[in-house]
């Protein structure tokens, strides 16, 4: 197993910090990918962010009325190894497939 | 060694390893590269790690995964999206007595820095008479197989190896990328060490405490992953695991394959190329790259001439198109596979002379 830490990102134009209202999920909860994670209140308007991606949460940041700047970690997921990677896809371990036969007559000489 | 400049002894392997006393660990490749990083920055003070989404991300792939984090943002950084710079800035950190270990995020992304790793890289050791060596590990996540979009599938080993001043490196499993890996970033030259970003995910026995089976030395050279008396396929990086599953198959044929890894594209081990071939007396090269030019036109040289007596075919080659490497789709097409390795064994093995 891997964790991924989710960094708080920019929520709007330059905005540098949130305040955390109230968090959605727990540790050891499994989340699905665009799941509400948090209500957090900026400058602006108070937003609700979605889950980047799936997996189990292992960690959060900060309780209801902490602050949290901009680039801090926020939640940190638990995922498997084989899923870790951002770009392709991990490649499927099959048991090796053939059609073609070898033929030989060897000469040890 | 033919070829390798001041080849170093088992017993020139860095300190620290003992620290870990004789574990042995199954770790994905990724885990044993991330270990290996976490550990030459523990070494080496003079270390640093930078690229893109290599610091606070931990890297695309997460072979960087919390080392910042553990080592600090002075040591493990992030860097603009130009791989001229990052290289650019290694050449600075080299020449200020840093090791840096860069990372280009893909294979395809390394040609912005060309003129980096050409014209500076490759010739300040030589152009300064050894005032200025450079010390640089530069990690290529490399080669195709993860259905990536363009320019995240290449395989650019015969563009270094052509390079003098460059060595190129790459493991093939776990246990290759970590002590391959902490050997490259100890090196006082410059490395160009290629991932196999297809077998990142693939999990296998790492043993801390020997670098290669007992007695076989550093890990500098070719690695004979599976022996045979019949014919010799030479690869290196994911084709390794694929030629040993070639093996495999060829064995209920009654053919026995012996899989060379070559694990070093420069210099190349030629005496355990012609070791090999001189039992075998027959060979195939696999490699991923496109055919002109190749490595494995190098490989199949060097195997000739050290063997031209002994050969009982020409030496075949297993690669992939003359073509810019295709979309995901069509991967499966242009990688070598089973069936097009075992039709090069067939074509060697039914080669007569006259």
């Amino acid at each position: 197993m891997a964790e991924i830490s989710f960094p708080l990102p920019d929520l709007g134009e330059g905005l540098i910090e949130a305040t955390v209202l109230e968090w959605l999920v727990s540790p050891g909860e499994q989340v699905e990918r665009n799941q509400p994670l948090v209500e957090v209140e900026t400058t602006k308007s108070a937003v609700e962010l979605p889950s980047p991606q799936a997996g189990k949460v292992v960690r959060i940041y900060g309780g209801p009325g902490d602050k949290i700047n901009v680039g801090e970690p926020l939640i940190v997921f638990e995922v498997p190894d084989n899923t870790a990677g951002i770009v392709g896809t991990v490649p499927k371990e099959e048991a090796p497939k053939r059609r073609v036969r070898l033929s030989a007559v060897l000469d040890e000489d | 060694m033919t070829g390798f400049r001041q080849a170093q002894s088992p017993d020139a392997q860095s300190p620290g390893t003992e620290a870990h006393g004789n574990h042995t660990a199954t770790l994905s490749m990724q885990q044993a590269l991330n270990r290996a990083l976490d550990e030459v920055l523990a070494e080496n003070p003079k270390a640093v790690i930078l690229g893109e989404d290599c610091g606070r991300l931990g890297g695309v792939f997460r072979i960087t995964d919390g080392l910042q984090s553990k080592h600090g943002e002075n040591r493990v950084f992030d860097t603009p999206l130009a791989e001229s710079g990052i290289l650019g800035m290694s050449v600075g950190l080299a020449m200020a007595g840093f090791h840096p270990i860069p990372e280009v995020q893909f294979d395809g992304f390394a040609y912005p820095a060309i003129n980096q790793i050409v014209c500076q890289i490759a010739r300040m050791n030589y152009r300064s008479r050894g005032k200025l060596p450079m010390p640089i590990t530069l990690r290529v996540p490399s080669f195709g197989g993860i259905r990536a979009p363009e320019h995240h599938g290449e395989s650019l080993e015969a563009l270094f190896a052509h390079v003098p001043g460059l060595k190129v490196v790459s493991p093939s499993n776990p246990h290759e990328a970590y002590h391959l890996l902490k050997y490259a970033a100890t090196r006082p030259d410059p490395v160009i060490f290629m991932e196999p970003k297809s077998r990142y995910w693939q999990k296998g026995d790492v043993d801390f405490s020997t670098a290669d089976a007992p007695g076989t030395g550093s890990p500098t050279g070719a690695k004979v992953m599976r022996e045979g008396r019949h014919l010799t396929l030479v690869a290196w990086g994911a084709m390794v695991s694929r030629c040993l599953q070639v093996a495999e198959l060829a064995a209920e044929d009654g053919i026995d394959v012996e899989v060379l890894d070559l694990r070093w594209l420069k210099p190349i081990d030629a005496d355990a190329l012609v070791t090999s071939v001189r039992k075998t007396r027959r060979a195939v090269v696999v490699h991923e790259a496109p055919l002109t030019s190749g490595l494995g036109a190098e490989v199949a040289q060097l195997i000739t001439h050290g063997c031209f007596d002994t050969l009982k075919a020409p030496v075949e080659r297993v690669t992939g198109f003359d073509v810019p490497y295709p979309s995901g789709d069509l991967e499966d097409e242009y990688i070598p596979n089973i069936d097009r390795i075992l039709f090069g064994i067939q074509r060697v093995l039914e080669y007569r002379r006259g």
